[in-house]
């Protein structure tokens, strides 16, 4: 996103869909990840230990779900956009290696005035859905 | 290689003397800089020019480049090593991330996962900021799950930069459990 392309609040309405992202979760996707977020819990980088929770395999740790969350809001509603609250999110099942991961949404309702929106926010796999999560973003700053 | 630690252990006496207190505090050895957003925006394929360029940025209203908001949290993580401490060794128990309310509070349980997270974003992050963590224990629930019997605890982390201005407030909740076959006593 090299612009400043931004959405008019006045031109969305409740219901309408978030371009989706969708990303696959290799070791190697992983191992950057937890460089670069400073989360070294073993359990998104080795399996022996990731399985002892139940996990089939290394797992994405929460701050890369956040990111993915941001990612996905700040696609739509591009760079002027403010992203106030992420949450409460919710992780239902593991987004483990080897798993394609979809990141989804969808507008819940406008504050015209304000330019605030509030978006339901997921992520789904083969698994079903595997994050819940909500958003609440000002279209301007 | 040790096995990972899971929590503290200890009495729900204890777990309760820690409600409402600051149960931890870290500050980010690293100020905000171009090269983390970089690595931090590689492994998502996240690309927008606000964090990497700063003429965009200030075209978008901001003062500078500024940081993806959802990584205040990184900014906000102490070292894991400094100059000086002991050399490690191959039998160490393995880092893990800092969470307070498993690895500092006291509780009866060997095992934990987070289940929610949220997070309210305020000021944004610039270039040579410098981020601390406050954390502190907000609320405890006991609860039995499938995986076991204990209790969530709610981590309340107040994120600030050097000026004291508030970044960012999480919630964070935490189940902390015995698994059956473990035998404890939660």
């Amino acid at each position: 996103m090299s612009h400043l392309e931004h959405l008019d609040a006045a031109a969305i309405k409740s219901g309408d869909e978030l371009p989706a992202v969708s990303i696959p979760i290799t070791l190697q996707r992983l191992v950057m990840e937890a460089g670069a977020n400073r989360d070294l819990s073993l359990i998104h980088h080795d399996a022996s230990v990731a399985n002892a929770t139940g996990a089939p395999a290394a797992f994405a740790n929460t701050y890369f779900l956040m990111g993915m969350f941001e990612r996905l809001i700040r696609q739509w509603a591009g760079p002027v956009a403010r992203i106030r609250k992420i949450g409460p999110l919710r992780m239902l099942v593991f987004n483990s290696v080897g798993d394609t991961v979809a990141f989804k949404g969808n507008v819940l309702s406008v504050e015209t005035a304000p330019g605030r929106v509030s978006v339901d926010i997921w992520a789904e796999s083969g698994r079903g859905k595997t994050v819940t999560c909500k958003a609440l973003v000002q279209l301007r700053g | 290689m040790s096995e990972p630690s899971w929590g503290l252990w200890g009495r729900c006496e204890e777990t309760k003397e820690y409600l409402n207190q600051v149960v931890g505090r870290s500050t980010g050895p690293d100020p905000v800089e171009q090269g983390s957003i970089r690595r931090w925006l590689e492994p998502k394929e996240f690309a927008c020019d606000i964090h990497t360029d700063a003429d965009v940025a200030r075209a978008a209203g901001y003062d500078d480049l500024v940081a993806p908001a959802s990584m205040v949290f990184t900014y906000g993580i102490a070292a894991y090593r400094k100059p000086g401490d002991a050399p490690a060794a191959i039998d160490d128990e393995p880092t893990q991330i800092q969470i307070p309310v498993v690895f500092d509070v006291p509780a009866p349980c060997d095992k934990s996962f987070a289940t929610i997270i949220e997070v309210g974003f305020f000021e944004p992050l610039y270039p040579a900021d410098v981020v601390t963590c406050t954390s502190k224990l907000v609320d405890i629930k006991r609860k039995e799950l499938k995986v076991g019997k204990g209790a969530f605890l709610r981590q309340e982390d107040t994120y600030t930069k050097q000026t004291g201005e508030v970044v960012a407030v999480s919630y964070l909740d935490i189940f902390r459990f015995v698994a059956p076959r473990s035998g404890g006593d939660a």
